[in-house]
């Protein structure tokens, strides 16, 4: 458990216990400084406890581990291991070109305006599916939108990708890349990302298990 | 035991059992956590703190001054 939770649950027990005083003595508030503690306990401390709570979850939200406790998502978390330089989501995962425990977040949330607050409601969307849907094979599931080039150039849209060999050839490709015309994902040249259909006869990277 | 007591109770009861929610879930690291605390924890601390600012602004008409 990390440090700030163990803080925040301490926060929550000293909370609870206060707010249990004023349960067994509610007389108390008859005095100036009793209305001041309940006012600390029963309103600003709850409140405090919330929004703390309510921010380590978000947080924990973003982590690899939290994607992949989803039963559903093992295959996706196995494609991460696969020991093949051509498995995209692989390659960035093991060279840490994304960070490793942020992994999933980092390539599916959006960068763009409210794009935190979108991938959220994706995962509010995933859960009700998870619980109250009928979820598909992990090889079935797709992605809600097809996956936008920004999301690629928030990191590569350097000097290297733009003066790289592959990406000059062809004078209008580079345009085309960054207007999302051609999908760096769908266009011949990176399609292979997690392809967890194809995992049966894959060889696994152990270095890092 | 009056009525502002019996509210402040009640208002305690219910954010110490929002608060024993969110600890649950923020020791149990699963996407239904989440929504657990979100759902459930946050709609017992906020019926709980509705309660006790009800119990403040109500306070007046539970114990009249008396008549001069």
């Amino acid at each position: 458990m990390h440090f700030p939770t163990i803080l925040l649950i301490a926060l929550i027990i000293l909370t609870a216990l206060l707010i249990a005083v004023f349960i067994a003595r509610p007389a108390m508030t008859a005095t100036r400084a009793g209305k001041i503690l309940a006012f600390v306990a029963l309103f600003l401390l709850p409140l405090l406890c919330m929004a703390m709570g309510f921010t380590s979850e978000l947080e924990r939200s973003k982590t690899t581990s939290f994607c992949l406790s989803c039963h559903i998502m093992e295959s996706h978390g196995r494609s991460l291991y696969v020991d093949e330089p051509g498995f995209l989501a692989a390659a960035h995962f093991q060279n840490h070109r994304v960070p490793a425990d942020e992994a999933c977040y980092t390539c599916h949330t959006n960068y763009a305006m409210f794009g935190g607050f979108r991938a959220k409601m994706h995962g509010l969307k995933h859960v009700y599916v998870q619980y109250l849907g009928k979820p598909p094979a992990p090889e079935a599931i797709k992605l809600y939108d097809s996956y936008n080039n920004r999301e690629c150039l928030h990191c590569h849209e350097a000097r290297s990708f733009e003066e790289g060999a592959v990406h000059t050839a062809d004078p209008g490709l580079l345009a085309a890349v960054k207007a999302n015309k051609m999908s760096c994902l769908s266009s011949g040249c990176h399609q292979v990302v997690h392809n967890v259909g194809e995992l049966g006869k894959a060889k696994f990277w152990k270095g890092a298990q | 035991m009056v009525a502002l007591e019996r509210r402040l109770q009640l208002a305690g009861k219910l954010l110490i059992a929002g608060l024993l929610v969110e600890a649950i879930c923020l020791l149990w690291s699963r996407p239904f956590a989440f929504i657990l605390l979100v759902g459930l924890g946050g709609f017992l601390c906020a019926a709980g703190i509705a309660v006790y600012l009800y119990s403040l602004v109500s306070a007046r008409d539970l114990n009249p001054k008396p008549m001069q």
